[in-house]
């Protein structure tokens, strides 16, 4: 699933690392999320839209269009 | 919808590694001294309970490993499940074919116990061709 989740943690300085201890994933699964290798659950897709401030369909992009 | 609690994946690494040393220790104790002849005036009954004790370290890595996966996030637990049950197939596969192969064919009979390690082996091989959680 597309996301803006690099540029996200770009603009906060954030590694991987920092972004999966605040939403309780590992690196990898930030990893994974961002090269499209794993969609979020919608559990886990509102914590991350909840640590950017933004809402889901800020961070990922609804592949069902708008 | 309810919250899921998050989870602690460094937690589920170092329990996972604390179990496997300790099981593995065991099952490797438990061969030495059967191999340096501790146990070879065993009676059939002793060797009964012998054969159960050096399993219980391998059923104990299984049930480590299955934790560890329902320890882990949704991520590590989606391939680490997809790559288990593919190296399920691939072991019943070979386990069952192997098998039919010297009731049939008469091949060499290979032991039971080495399903263990045929299923970890090809664990390790299908493991770099899945990667995603698709």
């Amino acid at each position: 699933m597309k996301n803006r989740l690099k540029a996200l943690r770009a603009e906060r300085d954030w590694t991987q690392e920092d972004l999966g201890k605040r939403v309780g994933v590992s690196r990898q699964a930030i990893n994974a999320l961002e090269t499209e290798k794993h969609d979020p659950s919608l559990d886990l897709a509102y914590r991350i839209a909840t640590q950017f401030g933004l809402t889901v369909e800020q961070v990922f992009v609804n592949p069902h269009g708008s | 919808m309810n919250a899921i609690p998050a989870v602690n994946p460094e937690s589920a690494n170092r329990k996972y590694i604390i179990r496997t040393v300790l099981f593995m220790g065991g099952y490797i104790a438990a061969n030495l001294a059967a191999l340096s002849g501790a146990f070879d005036d065993i009676t059939p009954r002793g060797a009964l309970a012998f054969a159960l004790v050096v399993s219980a370290p391998i059923l104990g890595h299984i049930w480590a490993f299955l934790a560890w996966i329902r320890e882990s996030d949704e991520f590590v637990r989606g391939i680490a499940t997809k790559r288990f049950v593919m190296a399920g197939g691939i072991t019943l596969a070979v386990s069952s074919v192997w098998g039919l192969l010297e009731i049939y064919a008469k091949t060499p009979h290979v032991s039971a116990a080495l399903v263990v390690p045929l299923f970890w082996l090809a664990f390790g091989l299908v493991s770099p061709f899945i990667r995603s959680s698709h």
